[in-house]
């Protein structure tokens, strides 16, 4: 610390511009703190510049383009030469997309009263942290701060990604040409949301992933609709295969690959995508000067409120243990806001929702069959195909079911998980159901729109009780 | 499975708490077999099982208040019962294998349900704000679902729990030491007090009470009884009362009194509709007799009083006061007085204000009966004296009135000749 240095004081310091702290700060904002946000890229985070934000855009302007394919059968004549993708011009739009965000972002900050700075910030002590701009150097002290770093992609040693062959989740949205050929290493929900994108666009995919089947964290069951899809696009699927070395050469990806079954092969393609995983940025925080506690993986526990150790830091989203997920970042940083401002808030709900945007998409929240049983239940489930649901054929989106799990004894919900179109949109209503522990029946007996995908969840609620309309019940 | 929710075993009655189960989860039972007794306003029920199976879940302890139509335990029928049940009840009982049983079943979902709270995100959020640990709070919503009344109710109950943290600027420096807090909630009560939830028969007694002094302007008279010739007129009665294997007590004598002079001041057996504005004046006489057990007050009635001869009644009292104490009164036998007599006399006193027994119109309270230094003809003399206090509703009866019901009274019992007469 420089003597007679100046401090510029704030009640909190949040330390990153993502959907965890950037609602953390909004919400700070209107309960009439002082708060300095400190952000080292672009507020909004990995979600809007990097992650979600953009994926998405990718990935529903891949299911648009793929689609084309399907008009012919509803009458719409193309013209005969072959559509192109423009991925350069795509990208001019999703940075539009981004923008529009971000900006928003901004305003709301502003208008909280929420001081942005942008810079690198390192905690000096347990209430005092720098901030570091293009040589500017400043010093904030604060009475609470809240960490929400987040996360980025994790890379093996032996791959070195240099953003043009061997790209990382980031560097793949950036792309200004279709690849012709894709190899994506890991078989997680980011590896197969981008690869049926990619796949959609006409590029040759393949996925190699260490486990025995793609989406191994999801219930079998609902992935495999999706396998079954990928084989349709026509993506090469390995699994229980571990990639052992990456290497360029004339500007191809060399990817030796190991497996039991097959041994060595080498796979060769004009890209290469690590979607293995994310790690927490924690490190270069000087958290120990903090005195914040860092876990074995990087991670920082927390509790309910979102304290950590030291009881006035708090530390939200994906740099805390557990799925990482911008809705559980923003859940958490409103709740250490509001817990900074002397409410009783806390995060405690089990029922944080995913959402996988593959082809058809799967969104799900609670528990699955499998674990309701290991958890000593006694379940009944009900589901519910899509092709039997009219809007679900009108508008030929008819793969995927619902599925609702509830406890035997008291119909009380469980789960409810989803394959199908818009299930990412759908899941919403589960949550709610969950929230409000709701029994199947109120599912089953309120209304829902018709004609409306929502209606597989009525339908499958009253399959469980024995008495969907749509289908036979057993 | 069949759920068994609480019926209404009272009319009207709307919840019920369960005073203890008298068999446990897994239990095999049979049609009709007690299982649980729940204590409804004033009633004691035992509760049967509706078929004959085993009793899989009890979904309430003993102690819970319980509203009528929630299932409180279910049961599998016989027929049904799955097949790993059957066999682990045939296997080697000494070695009971973890996770066939109905025991490690539910511990296993205790587990889980730690996660979860049976409870929307708003009460959730209500629970911190009243500092109260959702976990302990029982629910009485849809299948345990806690409800805001529950939290409401939880902290009535646990004053441990108001623990006044200063949650504004001292969050920063406060380091949460539960033990340190649990001692400071400690000291927050330093006082010895005891808090006992308001419950059962004394929530009743306690709202009755509220209501009746909150609607009836009560106004009390009080008189004094000479009780020699009763005394005697019963004394001779003696021997043949004990034949009949009777056990005779002044207690039927007011009866009877009561009743005569009733019929005779029509508004003191009666009473207001405060709805339609209405006086209801009763053409029948049942008298409730305000009687001491160990649950608190009860109110065993005489039905037809007016109809009963004085052994009859006395039989009939003596009868309801040992069910009464036993708690075995049903509905039947504690509704539908139309007046009541508070007999403090055995236990002391000089004259009381007694609280009207809503809706009716009055009550009598009756004194220690005792030798007192009275005068008559001018003369001071010795006589078996025992007071009386009427409260009567001030809306319905005027004083004079009231006195004059007392003057009757008085006269029938001083002189029991008259009473004898005037008997039907």
């Amino acid at each position: 610390m420089v003597v007679g240095e100046v401090a510029v004081e704030t009640d909190v310091l949040i330390i990153g511009g993502g959907p965890g702290g950037y609602a953390a700060a909004i919400r700070l904002g209107q309960l009439g703190k002082t708060v300095v946000l400190v952000e080292k890229d672009k507020l909004g985070g990995v979600c809007l510049n990097r992650g979600c934000i953009p994926s998405k855009a990718l990935i529903h302007t891949a299911d648009q383009f793929h689609k084309l394919t399907d008009l012919g059968k509803m009458g719409i004549k193309l013209p005969e030469e072959s559509i192109t993708m423009d991925l350069n011009a795509w990208q001019g739009w999703k940075g539009g997309v981004i923008s529009q965000l971000t900006q928003g972002i901004a305003h709301l900050c502003k208008e909280n009263g929420v001081t942005v700075v942008q810079g690198q910030a390192t905690f000096l002590s347990d209430d005092r942290v720098s901030v570091e701009t293009e040589g500017d150097f400043e010093t904030y002290k604060f009475e609470h701060a809240i960490i929400a770093t987040g996360s980025r992609p994790f890379i093996p040693s032996f791959i070195e990604v240099d953003g043009e062959y061997i790209l990382d989740s980031t560097a793949s949205l950036q792309l200004q040409e279709v690849p012709a050929s894709l190899s994506i290493i890991g078989g997680g929900y980011i590896g197969i949301e981008l690869g049926m994108a990619f796949a959609k666009l006409g590029t040759k995919v393949t996925i190699i992933e260490m486990a025995d089947r793609i989406l191994p964290q999801v219930a079998q069951h609902l992935v495999k609709e999706v396998i079954h899809n990928a084989q349709k696009l026509g993506m090469n699927i390995k699994t229980s295969a571990r990639v052992e070395k990456a290497s360029v050469v004339d500007g191809q990806v060399y990817l030796h690959i190991h497996s039991e079954k097959l041994g060595t092969e080498m796979i060769v393609s004009e890209k290469s995508l690590v979607t293995i995983g994310r790690i927490p940025n924690t490190e270069e925080l000087g958290l120990n000067r903090a005195g914040v506690n860092v876990g074995g993986k990087g991670h920082i526990t927390v509790d309910m409120e979102c304290r950590t150790n030291v009881p006035h830091i708090f530390a939200i989203g994906d740099i805390t243990p557990g799925p990482a997920l911008a809705h559980r970042a923003s859940k958490q940083g409103v709740v250490a806001a509001e817990v900074i401002c002397g409410m009783p808030s806390a995060n405690d709900s089990p029922y944080v929702p995913y959402v996988i945007f593959s082809e058809p998409q799967i969104a799900g929240v609670g528990i699955t069959r499998e674990e309701a049983e290991r958890q000593g239940y006694s379940v009944k489930t009900g589901k519910f195909p899509f092709s039997a649901n009219g809007r679900a054929l009108a508008t030929n989106e008819m793969k995927g079911f619902a599925e609702v799990i509830v406890d035997e004894d008291s119909h009380i919900l469980l789960g409810m998980h989803m394959v199908g179109p818009d299930a990412s949109n759908l899941i919403g209503e589960g949550v709610l159901a969950l929230e409000l522990a709701a029994r199947v029946e109120d599912i089953a007996l309120s209304i829902h729109p018709h004609p409306t995908l929502s209606e597989v969840w009525m339908e499958a609620a009253e399959a469980t009780l024995g008495h969907a309309i749509h289908i036979i019940n057993n | 499975m069949i759920e068994f929710k609480l019926p209404d075993v009272g009319e009207g009655m709307h919840e019920g708490e369960i005073i203890q189960w008298l068999i446990k989860e897994g239990d095999a039972v049979t049609q009709d077999q007690p299982i649980v007794e729940v204590q409804t306003d004033k009633v004691n029920a035992e509760l049967t099982a509706p078929i004959t199976g085993v009793v899989k879940k009890i979904l309430f302890s003993a102690g819970d208040t319980v509203e009528v139509g929630t299932t409180i335990f279910t049961i599998q029928e016989e027929n049904e019962m799955s097949l790993p049940e059957a066999v682990s009840d045939e296997g080697d009982n000494s070695l009971e294998e973890p996770g066939d049983g109905i025991g490690t079943d539910r511990m296993s979902k205790r587990q889980l349900e730690a996660g979860r709270v049976l409870a929307t995100p708003f009460v959730r959020q209500m629970a911190r704000e009243m500092k109260v640990d959702i976990q302990q709070v029982s629910g009485t919503g849809p299948a345990g679902r806690i409800i805001e009344s529950d939290l409401k109710q939880f902290v009535e109950t646990n004053s441990v729990l108001q623990e006044h943290h200063n949650h504004g600027n001292d969050t920063l420096l406060r380091k949460r030491d539960p033990i340190k807090d649990a001692n400071q909630a400690k000291n927050a009560v330093a006082e010895p007090e005891e808090r006992i939830l308001l419950k059962g028969i004394r929530k009743k007694i306690a709202e009755h009470m509220v209501k009746s002094v909150s609607t009836i302007p009560h106004v009390t008279h009080v008189d004094e009884l000479e009780m020699n010739a009763l005394k005697e007129f019963k004394d001779q009665l003696k021997a043949y009362s004990e034949d009949k294997e009777i056990k005779l007590t002044f207690l039927p004598f007011f009866v009877k009194a009561i009743v005569i002079a009733l019929k005779e001041f029509r508004t003191l057996n009666a009473s207001i509709d405060e709805k339609t504005k209405e006086i209801i004046l009763k053409h029948y006489y049942h008298i409730g007799i305000a009687t001491n057990t160990n649950e608190g007050l009860m109110v065993p009635v005489i039905k037809h009083a007016d109809q009963k001869t004085i052994f009859e009644l006395a039989d009939e009292i003596r009868q309801l006061a040992t069910d009464a104490r036993e708690g075995k009164l049903s509905l039947e036998q504690i509704t539908g007085s139309t007046f009541t007599i508070s007999n403090v006399g055995p236990i002391g006193g000089i004259h009381a204000t007694p609280i009207i027994n809503y809706p009716e119109a009055a009550i009598l309270a009756l004194h220690k009966m005792e030798p007192r230094m009275v005068v008559r003809d001018l003369e001071g003399v010795i006589r078996l004296m025992m007071n009386m206090s009427l409260s009567f509703d001030h809306r319905l009866i005027d004083g004079v009135i009231a006195v004059q019901f007392t003057n009757r009274i008085k006269e029938l019992l001083e002189n029991p000749i008259r009473l004898v007469v005037e008997m039907r």
